[in-house]
């Protein structure tokens, strides 16, 4: 196990703070930034995410060259604020027509390898309540000042808001309960990785390229796997962005992403032949509701589709043609 | 003067295509939690981020006020002040996240008076892409403890110790776009307090009931009679107290305001209801005790001042109509230290003071060139008769 890794590749959101120093950085190496936000009906949170960042990343110090929207199909405003604060909006439905759509989070993130032009793409949830534009340039920042960094992953202290009122602790059930003793029992390097399940992360297009990534809950995971497995664990930073503030989800709903979840990585580990399971997995997350005087079941039925890596698909191939080679930079 | 406001449709232009700064600095400030006393977390993030933007001096003074200085081309003019109040009536443990929808911002404290604290931090940002450079000193102050127990504290403290001469002042609020107040009221507000003890032996039935003796205060001062001339109103304005339904209440507490044209008046009128308060005490077995939480002068400038008139004149280009009520905010201190000031509302909104206070984004851009437009005026020499 790397023991150094978590002092050397840990860092601080203010180790980063002066923006002019990294976009001298950014153009001196010649590179593109493109931040993408993936969406499901994020009305209350997407404009403010869009105008803080248009305004300190692009307005005020050009580190951001782009920001896109991807949407899953929303059913409030969200597109529409998103466009009226001057986001690149697509529906991902509309993003390779050609091929069978999918809805989820890794679904979006794949698609907008193929709409975004940068060299370095940021991903950003669409629900932080308390956005800053360092959740933007806390990733950026190792990428661009320290060259054996490929791959920036964030972490935070989650305060949950309950709606009028804020708790100060919480958040983080799936990460202790289910990703970490995972890791601690297959990868311990990776459980140095505060917050594996971040929805925040940023890296370059040349590794998100060459990864599959699962069309839901699954991608956070499987994307660390990839890459500690393709390039190592020295590749990978993590970055304290301090307090992230986000809805609280039920325990529910929280079973379901740690099935996803649970899955992806049993799959991986098939894949690495570190274990052989003898029989299919089931697709189908069963939960209880009391109705009345019984319990009835809830089954839900969770595909566990992957997509494989973009570099795969010709139009994209085709879109990108330097991408087997990647980019040299200056 | 003239040219700027011949140029106007440029200006909002220009002004609008900063919409994102400002908004983010509006949301940036509003959603640090800033309760009167508690403003330090907002004023040293204000003052941080005032710097950014290349002021030419950020501070505090000695209470603690923050204060950025954009420095003017005559040394010999005296400096112009943009003031907002920095504190907000909500407590910390309340959500302070703000909402952006398309044209609208919600949270809490957003009217009153984020939407002016973020304004004062984009004003360098919107002066430098207007060109603008002023003769005089620009004073960007946001003052702690203003409201409510604040009594004002923080810019009275701030003109005591400032030194030079002061050559005029803006005092920014979150609503209405169109006020122009320059006047403000002699104003006593102050709290009766009634609590019943509950040592002895008394049963229940026998107890006087805190709520019934505040209502007793109340009729009394009803009865009392106003004069016509000087104008004088007394509101009543909060009240608390009980326990629950079925129990006489122990406690109770009334919130009300004395205003008057009349500094006298306000005073007399509250030696009167001193002498209810201490009546009901020496007849009943209570114990209720009047005290004063602020209190401001009556002073004005007068409606034919040239900053008022020119103040009515650039709102009056802005398609709006001038409305003027007595203010007792930071106005009545500049006013009565005899510094030329108004008050400007910024936009529209509504829900002023709920959790979920809502402001219209696209008339604050008109608020935003008013104000630019009155700085220009007192540089233009509106308050140096």
């Amino acid at each position: 196990m790397s023991k150094n890794w978590l002092t050397q590749n840990t860092f601080h959101y203010s180790a980063f703070q002066d923006i002019e120093r990294l976009v001298n950085i950014k153009e001196k190496r010649d590179l593109t930034i493109s931040l993408c936000l993936p969406t499901l009906n994020e009305e209350k949170t997407i404009g403010k995410e869009i105008l803080i960042m248009r305004s300190e990343l692009m307005q005020r110090a050009p580190l951001i060259d782009e920001i896109v929207v991807v949407d899953s199909g929303s059913s409030d405003r969200t597109l529409e604020i998103a466009r009226n604060y001057g986001a690149k909006t697509y529906e991902s439905i509309n993003i390779f027509p050609d091929l069978e759509s999918y809805m989820g989070k890794g679904e979006n993130l794949w698609k907008a390898l193929y709409i975004t032009n940068g060299d370095i793409i940021v991903y950003l949830d669409a629900d932080i309540k308390n956005i800053h534009h360092r959740f933007a340039y806390g990733l950026i920042g190792p990428l661009l000042m320290d060259r054996r960094i490929k791959f920036t992953k964030a972490f935070y202290d989650r305060p949950i808001s309950t709606g009028k009122t804020m708790r100060p602790t919480g958040g983080g059930r799936v990460t202790e309960l289910v990703i970490r003793p995972l890791f601690s029992l297959f990868f311990p390097e990776l459980a140095q990785i505060i917050q594996p399940l971040s929805g925040e992360y940023a890296g370059f297009r040349d590794l998100f390229q060459q990864i599959s990534f699962p069309i839901g809950y699954g991608v956070e995971t499987s994307m660390i796997l990839d890459i500690y497995d393709k390039w190592g664990l020295d590749v990978i930073a993590q970055v304290d962005l301090e307090k992230r503030i986000h809805r609280n989800q039920s325990t529910k709903a929280l079973g379901k992403m740690a099935f996803v979840i649970l899955k992806t990585f049993c799959n991986r580990l098939e894949q690495l032949d570190m274990v052989d399971i003898k029989r299919n997995l089931y697709n189908e997350m069963i939960q209880y509701n009391m109705v009345k005087d019984s319990y009835q079941p809830d089954i839900c039925k969770i595909q566990a589709m992957e997509r494989p890596p973009i570099i795969e698909i010709p139009a994209y191939r085709e879109r990108f043609s330097d991408a087997d080679s990647g980019k040299q930079e200056k | 003067m003239e040219q700027y406001i011949k140029n106007l449709p440029s200006v909002f232009r220009i002004i609008k295509s900063l919409k994102e700064t400002i908004i983010t600095n509006i949301v940036f400030m509003g959603q640090i939690p800033a309760a009167t006393f508690h403003e330090k977390d907002r004023s040293q993030a204000f003052l941080k981020r005032l710097a950014t933007f290349g002021v030419d001096e950020c501070s505090t003074d000695d209470y603690n006020n923050p204060i950025g200085i954009i420095r003017g081309t005559s040394n010999r003019k005296p400096p112009i002040f943009l003031v907002a109040h920095m504190d907000t009536v909500f407590d910390s443990d309340i959500d302070h996240n703000y909402t952006v929808k398309k044209d609208t911002i919600l949270g809490a404290g957003i009217l009153d008076n984020s939407v002016s604290i973020g304004l004062l931090l984009s004003l360098p940002a919107i002066l430098n892409a207007l060109e603008l450079r002023f003769e005089s000193d620009i004073v960007l102050a946001g003052v702690i403890q203003s409201i409510g127990r604040g009594n004002l504290r923080g810019i009275r403290h701030l003109l005591k110790t400032w030194i030079t001469p002061i050559r005029g002042a803006v005092c920014i609020e979150g609503v209405e776009l169109g006020r122009l107040d320059y006047y403000s009221s002699g104003m006593v507000r102050g709290e009766i307090d009634c609590r019943i003890p509950i040592t002895g032996i008394k049963s229940d039935f026998s107890r006087p009931n805190a709520i019934l003796m505040l209502n007793e205060a109340i009729n009394q001062i009803l009865k009392l009679r106003l004069p016509q001339k000087p104008k004088v109103n007394i509101v009543f304005g909060k009240i608390s107290g009980g326990f629950k339904h079925g129990k006489d209440a122990y406690d109770a507490s009334l919130g009300f305001e004395i205003q008057s044209d009349s500094d006298q008046m306000v005073k007399l009128l509250f030696r009167d209801i001193k002498d209810i308060v201490d009546g009901l005490n020496h007849e009943n077995d209570i114990d209720m005790s009047i005290k004063t939480i602020s209190n401001t002068s009556a002073s004005r400038l007068k409606f034919n001042h040239p900053l008022v008139k020119s103040a009515a004149a650039i709102i009056k280009k802005l398609d709006l109509e001038p409305i003027s009520q007595h203010s007792e905010s930071e106005l009545s201190i500049f006013l009565s230290r005899k510094i030329p000031a108004i008050t400007l509302g910024v936009t529209r909104g509504r829900n002023y003071h709920s959790r979920n206070s809502e402001m219209m984004i696209k008339p604050m851009f008109k608020g935003i060139a008013q104000i630019i437009g009155v700085l220009m005026a007192i540089d233009n020499g509106v308050c140096d008769e």
